[in-house]
């Protein structure tokens, strides 16, 4: 053994790095070939590890003598641990640019919403590399990897994270016990308007409000597809506001309309015949709503300010044409009740 | 739910309608509308890029909800040379609720009633949002081949001569084809 390495060390030494790299990746998986369980069995027959693994060496079909050679020799040379560090230090810095890429993408995407629209600028570069590989510096290594097949691959991505109600990217993916996954909201209609059945298998599921997010696969998809993500985020968003803003505009009528029993039913009438009827204070007090809008909690003492302050304005509207004296015992009682100087009320 | 497809075709939208429906208290609505549009354009642009065989499906006018289907009659079948037109009718909800499709062509064909209506399973209880209109217009290819002869789906008298008698529903099937789908 002893004559051997010394005979050769130095040819290996000759050998460029990249092939005794080679070789020990190979060796390496060999190593990973077999099992330990074939080890263990093959310990008790009195096979030691290097004797298995220069069995499974010859085993192996390498198309050049020389090589063997080499693997043998480093295969004497080296203990498996040694070797089994290098490669995975070897194959981190081989790895390191895409995945450190990538790696800096996801924090920042997760960071701020500020930070957001650059980083999705920068993976959609990435993602569009048939087209911008010669202008953008950033995507020359992703022009490593033929462009035209990572398109594909894209495309096929895209089709197998699509979901099959709405036919686009998957958006808070939610997965059955079957294992198809769409969409969260179109998987809840799906129960709600067709039957508690997987659209695709249509294996009973359980409750449609009761889906949760596929977490791993959502943020697989906002990854891989952030534009597409970003535009269903912003017409989601859009929707939601539109809601909230409705909700938020019959809230606090609908508390008024438990103190004034006259005014019409419907929240949304009522909006428009405040605005049409009252001049002054409306105007305030739809300033009132809005500011009570941005802030996004409504004060419930703002509220019943306010109520107050449309109710006053409402008896003001019954009792324009009558006395003065009304209007102005109504006026005292709504100062006191306001607690306003005098010069603000009206 | 036996007369689902029934029930969206009586309330087809156009697409002044779809447009229009901008006011604050129909907002849900109008989202949900233009959810079932935007799928179809989707599926339409789909057909487009890989036409299925021996048919064609494509909206009638600018109407997105109405579509036009043709079927060029399978060789090896009594259909066979014969153009037949369909209309499909989307629903306010379609993925949720199955099209309805009507033959425009007559056909003598056990699944198709005396005015056109198609009965297919997925077009009713079995339907499911994941099905498209191009996998429609594969199961509809399938029913030129091999007719649903269950009694909810087919009417009784061509089913029965179906069964009983192959070859004059064939005659009769291929006669009709001749008259007026040619």
């Amino acid at each position: 053994m002893v004559t051997q390495d010394s005979k050769r060390t130095p040819k290996s030494n000759k050998t460029p790095s990249n092939q005794t790299q080679l070789s020990s990746e190979n060796r390496n998986n060999n190593m990973s070939m077999i099992s330990p369980r074939f080890k263990s069995v093959a310990a008790m027959a009195g096979w030691d590890e290097e004797a298995l693994l220069l069995a499974s060496l010859v085993v192996e079909d390498t198309p050049e003598r020389l090589l063997k050679d080499k693997k043998r020799s480093d295969l004497n040379h080296k203990s498996p641990l040694n070797v089994s560090s290098r490669r995975k230090r070897r194959r981190s810095r081989s790895l390191s640019i895409p995945v450190l890429n990538l790696d800096e993408d996801e924090d920042q995407s997760t960071n701020t919403d500020t930070n957001h629209k650059e980083t999705e600028k920068n993976k959609s570069d990435l993602t569009k590399t048939a087209d911008d590989i010669p202008k953008e510096k950033e995507n020359e290594e992703s022009a490593n990897c033929s462009s035209s097949s990572t398109f594909a691959c894209m495309d096929r991505l895209k089709d197998e994270l699509s979901c099959a109600i709405c036919l686009e990217i998957c958006y808070e993916p939610s997965t059955t016990p079957c294992g198809h996954s769409f969409c969260k909201n179109c998987l809840k209609s799906a129960a709600d308007k067709c039957g508690k059945r997987c659209p695709k298998c249509r294996q009973l599921i359980s409750n449609g409000r009761s889906c949760t997010i596929n977490t791993v696969l959502w943020n697989t998809i906002q990854l891989l597809f952030p534009q597409e993500v970003e535009a269903r985020k912003a017409a989601a968003a859009a929707v939601l506001n539109n809601r909230v803003a409705e909700k938020r505009k019959k809230s606090p009528e609908n508390r008024m309309n438990t103190s004034r029993v006259s005014i019409s039913n419907h929240a949304n009438n009522n909006s428009n015949l405040n605005l049409s009827r009252r001049t002054r204070v409306s105007q305030r007090s739809e300033e009132a709503r809005v500011s009570n809008n941005r802030r996004g909690v409504p004060n419930q003492d703002e509220d019943a300010a306010l109520a107050l302050r449309l109710q006053r304005e409402e008896f003001m509207e019954i009792y324009r044409a009558d006395s003065s004296l009304a209007r102005d015992n109504l006026r005292a009682m709504a100062r006191r009740a306001m607690n306003v100087p005098r010069n603000r009320a009206i | 739910m036996m007369n689902s497809s029934g029930g969206g075709g009586g309330r087809m939208p156009t697409s002044t309608a779809t447009s229009s429906s901008t006011t604050s208290r129909s907002s849900w609505r109008s989202t949900s509308v233009s959810g079932s549009g935007k799928r179809i354009q989707k599926e339409l642009k789909d057909l487009d890029s890989q036409p299925p065989p021996l048919s064609s499906a494509g909206p009638i006018a600018d109407n997105l909800y109405h579509w036009l289907a043709t079927f060029i009659g399978p060789t090896g079948t009594p259909y066979e040379g014969g153009i037949f037109f369909l209309h499909i009718l989307f629903p306010v909800d379609y993925p949720f609720k199955p099209p309805k499709v009507v033959f425009k062509t007559r056909i003598y064909h056990c699944n198709v009633d005396s005015s056109g209506n198609l009965n297919l399973d997925i077009l009713k209880d079995g339907w499911s949002p994941a099905l498209t209109i191009s996998k429609l217009l594969l199961a509809i290819r399938s029913m030129f081949f091999t007719p649903n002869l269950h009694p909810y789906n087919a009417v009784p008298s061509i089913a029965h001569l179906y069964q009983v008698d192959r070859k004059t529903h064939n005659e009769l099937a291929a006669e009709w084809t001749f008259r007026f789908a040619k």
